[in-house]
């Protein structure tokens, strides 16, 4: 079983991912902000991330710059979601895996996983 | 001694920062309540914006509300929302998750961290209900409100808190008396108009303009007009009372009114429906060439024209020209504060001495309240005065015409009569199968004036009055000789004592 770390403040977001992506058959864990997520990752290794740009304590791209630091994480892909277009996102962060603009619907979010995780 | 009065944070929309007198307090902490839909979150995002584009940073964070991106989507097409703004400008959390684990300390501590890493100076709180129901007792609450407040004071950040309440909520409660500020949002049906008021319940370090104010959502964002005889309650100039008559345009008029207009007056010109009252209206514009505004809530500017020309009246050229402009409102969904801002706005922006408002009625439909329309129109009529501009407005009247031997009875005042200067009336007078047309001058500003009805006419060239009073004298005699047996086609109305229409002229 493949797992897949949601990091996210909005809480309904990350309620519906962890739901959403539990029926597919992923065991899903869930933080609340960038440095919860990196607390979880250590506990729970993942196989694909889906980190929210915008975010309190440790927001996406300090997040993403984290995990790129760290040679035990710098693997993992990332998908980045925001409310905002990828171009904002595309100017902080380099070479994360797939984008999800907010609000998004089921299709593209299992599209994307199905990307990035083949 | 150094000067310890705080700095203000304008709001950036205008109408809300002159009823604020120049903001908010800076470092204050402020509750913004309103019923679900009354435009808390747009004005919440608003203020973001506006501060982001002075350069500031700004900070909105929501408890249980709509997500992000549903939020972004909405205002999304409003004119303040400016994408790139965010997120160095503009950011945006959510603290529920927080609020959830930790409780109301773990929501403070993130929002001062938030607040210091970001460099915050404007917080916006949406969702304060939550943080209500997450405290165990209003004592946990008010700790709650008084720490956020400190933390404003310390970081100089001013922090604006929005929660919904219900329509009949009263503003006693706790945290509404330890704020710097309360603001009320409200949405409410008249007749069958959706109409939005906000009210300043509260405002420390300084004064605010009292009472129940417009505001608006447009594809701008909130628009928002003070209370029209409240910002007006001092002119903006001092207002001088002399000056040269000038002319109405129609010279037997003048005559009536002891030769003219004043500059600084105001003029009411009361009549039935094709009385001619619009007509006195292009007279008057087209008197002289200089800057004129007509504000008509019912033709539109075609049909204005298009009556100028086929009258061949001077003031047509000027219609073409701009130097007379027509500022058309119809009537059915206009707010009164708003139109009559956009009406000062322009009479001060263009310089405009003349200005025609056709009608008064539509004014005090347009309301909602009957007392408001003295007071109103009074500060209307005292800033267009201080402008120098001199105003005709047109009111209008029920078809009844004149009473034998009683000529002026019925006639409406409704608090009209302070506003004006010069009241003229227009009235029919039903003899046999003829119905005809009188004026007089009831009241005209320090003018010597002889109040006698005149008999007019509207002609190839505009309304053309009689040099005396003879032909009036002889309809009106008549109408007495003939008691009550005047046609009978016309028996009725012109015998019932006059009412206000009410509705648009």
């Amino acid at each position: 079983m493949k797992t897949i770390l949601v990091v996210d403040d909005e809480w309904a977001i990350a309620e519906v991912l962890d739901a959403l992506l539990g029926d597919e058959g992923f065991r899903v864990i869930v933080a609340n902000n960038g440095k919860q997520g990196l607390e979880r990752l250590a506990e729970w290794p993942a196989d694909l991330i889906m980190l929210d740009f915008m975010m309190p304590i440790l927001d996406g791209p300090s997040t993403f710059a984290a995990l790129k630091a760290n040679p035990g994480t710098a693997g993992i892909p990332v998908i980045f979601m925001s409310s905002l277009p990828e171009e904002t996102v595309a100017q902080r962060c380099s070479g994360y895996q797939a984008f999800l603009r907010k609000p998004f619907r089921i299709a593209a979010v299992l599209d994307a996983v199905e990307k990035v995780l083949g | 001694m150094s000067d310890r009065r705080i700095e203000k944070l304008a709001t950036g929309i205008e109408g809300l920062d002159t009823i604020l007198e120049g903001g908010v307090l800076r470092g204050g902490i402020y509750i913004i309540q309103g019923t679900p839909g009354a435009g808390k979150t747009i004005l919440g995002n608003q203020l973001c914006f506006n501060y982001a584009a002075r350069g500031g940073r700004a900070l909105y964070v929501t408890l249980l509300a709509e997500t992000h991106g549903r939020m972004l989507a909405h205002i999304g097409s409003l004119g303040f929302f400016n994408e790139a703004a965010i997120p160095d400008g503009v950011s945006y959390l959510s603290a529920f998750r927080i609020l959830e684990t930790e409780g109301l300390k773990g929501l403070t501590d993130a929002l001062r961290r938030e607040i210091r890493a970001r460099q915050i100076n404007l917080l916006i709180l949406d969702g304060l209900v939550s943080a209500e129901e997450t405290a165990g007792t209003p004592r946990e609450f008010k700790k709650f409100i008084h720490e956020l407040q400190i933390q404003a004071d310390l970081a100089d950040c001013t922090m604006i808190l929005l929660t919904s309440a219900a329509a009949d909520q009263g503003f006693a409660s706790a945290e509404h008396t330890m704020v710097d500020g309360l603001i009320e949002l409200r949405s409410r049906l008249r007749d069958r108009r959706a109409e939005r008021d906000l009210l300043v319940h509260k405002m420390r370090g300084g004064g605010f303009l009292r009472g129940v104010h417009s505001f608006q959502v447009t594809d701008q964002g909130i628009s928002v007009q003070p209370r029209i005889e409240a910002l007006l309650a001092t002119p903006s100039l001092p207002t001088a009372a002399d000056g040269p008559k000038l002319s109405t345009g129609v010279p037997m008029l003048d005559d009536m009114l002891g030769g003219g207009l004043h500059r600084h007056s105001s003029t009411l010109v009361m009549g039935a429906a094709g009385s001619g009252k619009s007509t006195i209206g292009h007279h008057f514009l087209g008197a002289q060439n200089e800057p004129g505004l007509y504000l008509s809530f019912d033709e539109d500017p075609s049909s204005i024209r298009f009556k100028a020309q086929s009258l061949n009246l001077p003031v047509a050229p000027l219609y073409d020209n701009g130097q007379v402009d027509i500022l058309w409102q119809p009537s059915t969904e206009g707010v009164f504060d708003e139109i009559c801002l956009r009406l000062l706005e322009r009479v001060r922006s263009r310089g405009v001495k003349r200005v025609f408002i056709d009608g008064i009625n539509d004014f005090v439909q347009m309301t909602g309240d009957q007392s408001r329309i003295g007071p109103a129109l009074t500060a209307l009529a005292n800033e267009f005065r201080a402008l120098g501009a001199v105003m005709v407005g047109t009111f209008e009247l029920d078809f009844n015409g004149i009473v034998p031997g009683q000529p002026l009875t019925g006639l409406p005042i409704l608090g009209l009569s302070p506003i004006a200067e010069n009241i003229i009336v227009m009235r029919y007078a039903a003899l046999g199968a003829d119905i005809h047309r009188l004026i007089v001058t009831l009241k005209a500003r320090d003018n010597a004036i002889r109040p006698e009805f005149r008999y007019y006419d509207i002609k190839a060239h505009g309304i053309e009055i009689d040099r005396d009073a003879v032909r009036a004298s002889r309809i009106l005699n008549e109408l007495i000789r003939n008691g009550g047996n005047t046609a009978a086609s016309l028996a009725t109305a012109p015998f019932a004592s006059d009412k206000p229409s009410g509705a648009g002229t």
